[in-house]
């Protein structure tokens, strides 16, 4: 009991950060509906700006080591979506958008080939500029917990990083929703995912939506990597570890659902962490993409997809 | 000096020319002015960190040696350090080495590649080439495959945990004043780490009368070590084996150890490899929690080599030598050896000195001598045990190389 009350609080606090490194991919799909492959990359990039703004740029110095790793993290978010928003400027908006009427196959060949030749440049543009030695936003809070307990001889333990890491995250969720639901530029986002031509028509500029979504994408995650890295040190190809865990969510979530995406990270952190109960250890991973093709078997389109084609 | 100097070249200086150059690349050809040795390690992906440090110990080997007035056997030939990357899969290191013997025709020997699950891939294509490798790779398996070309510098998986048991237990026994009983073992499922374990389980346990109670396989690298830690605590064994490739897998553990109230000796952590004492593992986990934890090691920078240490210090601001370093540094020294036997720059030659060879005790691998067996491996190699003591982990035993007394975490 004590071992699945564990497991069940260790996967809610992961499935929390995990969601929201889902929600980034997702909402850049759900919005320009570009895979992009070099998302693990700009989640990376992410992790190592809240590293430096942490370390080399004052944050550590002003805020300490418990308040300011969620500060410096929290900055990194509008530096990478300021990246972002440069990097669809420069490349993205070439393959995508409105440009993709006069390539083949919608554009998503010369998609796939651009994202992923950005994801190597990434990679090891980092592996120069960084080194290879592993990083990590170093603070106490990653190895002390609160205990919950003892009650009936048990206590559980929350990892007070892992926790802050969770409430910052769903705070991030609730804010981004509020911006998609809420606003003008929400309302432009979705019209641009709904339907770009109706709201190209409507006199919404599709490409100044799609480079929102893009930059806001590449924000979430570095915030969500930033995250990540108070308690997992990282280094320039961590990206690829946890590019398929934002594959898998967004997927699972339903193609182009931001809520869907956040509940799909969610799933994947508690079925890594739980599946250790029945499973070996060994296991973990497989055990998410066994859940996953179950999921995806019974309801292909995902938690919140919809079956509807899109007009 | 802003005049031009026009420079006149008739048609016979030309010739002459020429002809002097073929001669003089003839004479080259007899005499090789270098002699290429390889060295294939990740120095990309997961494990690009120790791959770089195995390439700063050969480097400073292959300087030292050229220093010193290269392959005298072979006319003062220099070595020369071909570095290929064996990325961080399986597959991508056997392609390297695919590559290597394709392309670098004419290496002599190499050195590689870090994780056993890579050695054993690599090899696979280098004994088809002839090419000798050195390697500092701990699995049984790949000196137990009958291959010819391929020599096991460290001690063997399975003879590492054999000699370092008993010491383990002695130690926590002068200690604590108690016999530890029971034991959990946490592995990733990487060659050397499986080889490891499956030795204690299949008799080394039994042997040292220690009960196994937790049996943990997992695959590196871990998201959180929540389930695995759990499962210690609910356990409460005497000792903790723990045998990780990854470093952020030990920084995971010993974080997730103290948050649960079990680190910092309240149950004694042995690590097996190199990983939990790697300098990276200053950068991610404070001193406090690493301070008294043993790690068993095929080799280290130990006494004798503080001159080494020194130097890799200044030169590429490593706080302390690695096995990575010092076993990849003393392999350069070993195929220099064989090429003075061999006297030719030829891998076959090389490769059939290296089996033949005697030099002696070993400087820079711990105890046993340079000498290898039918299988390959080195004739008595022995390990180390290393002990975080004050934020640098250091050589507490074997005795004769030992540069601090070992003490045990207490709680």
């Amino acid at each position: 009991m004590e071992g699945f009350l564990q497991a069940l609080a260790a996967g809610l606090l992961i499935g929390a950060v995990y969601g929201l490194m889902c929600v980034g991919l997702g909402l850049i799909f759900g919005v320009m509906r570009v895979i992009n492959f070099a998302h693990g990359d700009f989640m990376m990039l992410g992790m190592y700006t809240a590293f430096y703004l942490f370390t080399a740029a004052g944050v550590q110095a002003l805020f300490g080591n418990t308040v300011g790793p969620f500060v410096a993290i929290l900055l990194a978010g509008p530096v990478l979506a300021v990246f972002g928003y440069f990097v669809h400027r420069a490349l993205i908006s070439h393959v995508s958008g409105t440009r993709t009427a006069s390539l083949e196959g919608e554009g998503h060949y010369a998609q796939l080939i651009l994202t992923l030749g950005i994801a190597l440049i990434l990679q090891n543009g980092g592996l120069i500029v960084f080194g290879s030695v592993l990083a990590s936003i170093r603070t106490p809070l990653s190895s002390s917990a609160w205990e919950l307990g003892p009650f009936l001889d048990m206590s559980i333990f929350l990892n007070k990083a892992r926790s802050i890491d969770a409430i910052v995250s769903l705070a991030m969720m609730i804010l981004l929703s509020l911006l998609i639901t809420r606003t003008r530029i929400g309302k432009s986002l979705r019209a641009a995912a709904d339907n770009p031509t109706a709201a190209t028509y409507m006199g919404i500029d599709v490409d100044r939506a799609h480079r929102t979504a893009f930059a806001l994408g590449c924000g979430i995650t570095a915030i969500a990597g930033g995250l990540l890295a108070t308690n997992y040190p990282f280094h320039p190809f961590v990206g690829l570890e946890y590019v398929i865990v934002m594959y898998a969510g967004v997927v699972l979530g339903g193609m182009g659902s931001i809520i869907g995406a956040f509940w799909g990270g969610m799933t994947i952190g508690l079925v890594q962490q739980m599946s250790t109960l029945i499973l070996p250890t060994q296991l973990q991973n497989a055990a998410i993409f066994a859940v996953f093709l179950l999921i995806i078997f019974f309801r292909p389109q995902g938690f919140f997809g919809r079956m509807v084609e899109r007009t | 000096m802003t005049g031009k100097t026009k420079i006149t070249i008739s048609r016979r200086a030309l010739l002459a020319g020429a002809s002097g150059t073929l001669i003089a690349s003839h004479a080259w050809a007899q005499q090789p002015a270098e002699v290429k040795v390889g060295l294939l390690v990740p120095i990309s992906g997961l494990y690009a960190r120790p791959g770089t440090v195995m390439r700063e110990g050969a480097e400073m080997a292959v300087d030292h040696i050229n220093a010193q007035g290269g392959i005298k056997s072979l006319g003062g030939a220099k070595l020369k350090l071909v570095v290929l990357d064996s990325g961080d899969t399986t597959e991508k290191a056997k392609n390297a080495a695919q590559r290597m013997v394709a392309q670098e025709t004419d290496l002599v020997a190499a050195s590689g590649a870090y994780l056993s699950s890579f050695t054993l891939a690599v090899t696979e294509v280098t004994e088809r080439a002839s090419l000798p490798v050195l390697t500092l790779s701990y699995s049984d398996l790949i000196t137990d495959r009958g291959f010819k070309y391929v020599f096991q510098t460290a001690a063997t998986a399975g003879s590492q945990a054999r000699q370092a048991l008993p010491q383990i237990i002695k130690l926590a026994e002068t200690a604590s004043g108690k016999r530890p009983k029971t034991v959990a073992i946490l592995t990733d499922n990487t060659g050397a780490s499986i080889a490891s374990a499956k030795a204690m389980r299949e008799g080394l346990l039994a042997e040292n009368q220690l009960q196994l109670i937790v049996d943990e396989t997992f695959t590196p690298p871990l998201a959180d070590a929540t389930s695995l830690v759990q499962k210690v605590r609910a356990a409460k064994p005497d000792l903790l084996f723990f045998l990780p490739t990854v470093i952020s897998d030990a920084k995971l553990l010993l974080e997730k150890m103290n948050e649960f109230g079990l680190g910092q000796g309240k149950v004694p952590t042995i690590s097996f490899g190199i990983a939990i004492a790697e300098p990276d593992m200053l950068q991610t986990v404070s001193p406090e929690l690493l301070q008294g934890v043993l790690t068993c090691v095929a080799s280290w920078g130990a006494k004798g080599h503080e001159a080494l240490i020194a130097e890799l210090k200044t030169r590429y601001k490593e706080p302390w030598m690695t096995q990575n370093a010092i076993s990849t540094y003393g392999d350069m020294w070993v195929i220099k050896d064989a090429l003075e036997k061999a006297g030719k720059a030829d891998r076959v030659a090389v490769g059939e000195a290296l089996r033949t060879m005697d030099a002696g005790p070993s400087k820079y691998y711990p105890l046993g001598e340079i000498k290898f067996d039918e299988k390959g491996r080195r004739v008595g190699a022995g390990m180390t045990i290393v002990q975080w003591q004050a934020g640098v982990p250091v050589t507490v035993f074997p005795p004769e190389l030992a540069l601090a007394q070992p003490f045990w975490p207490k709680n």
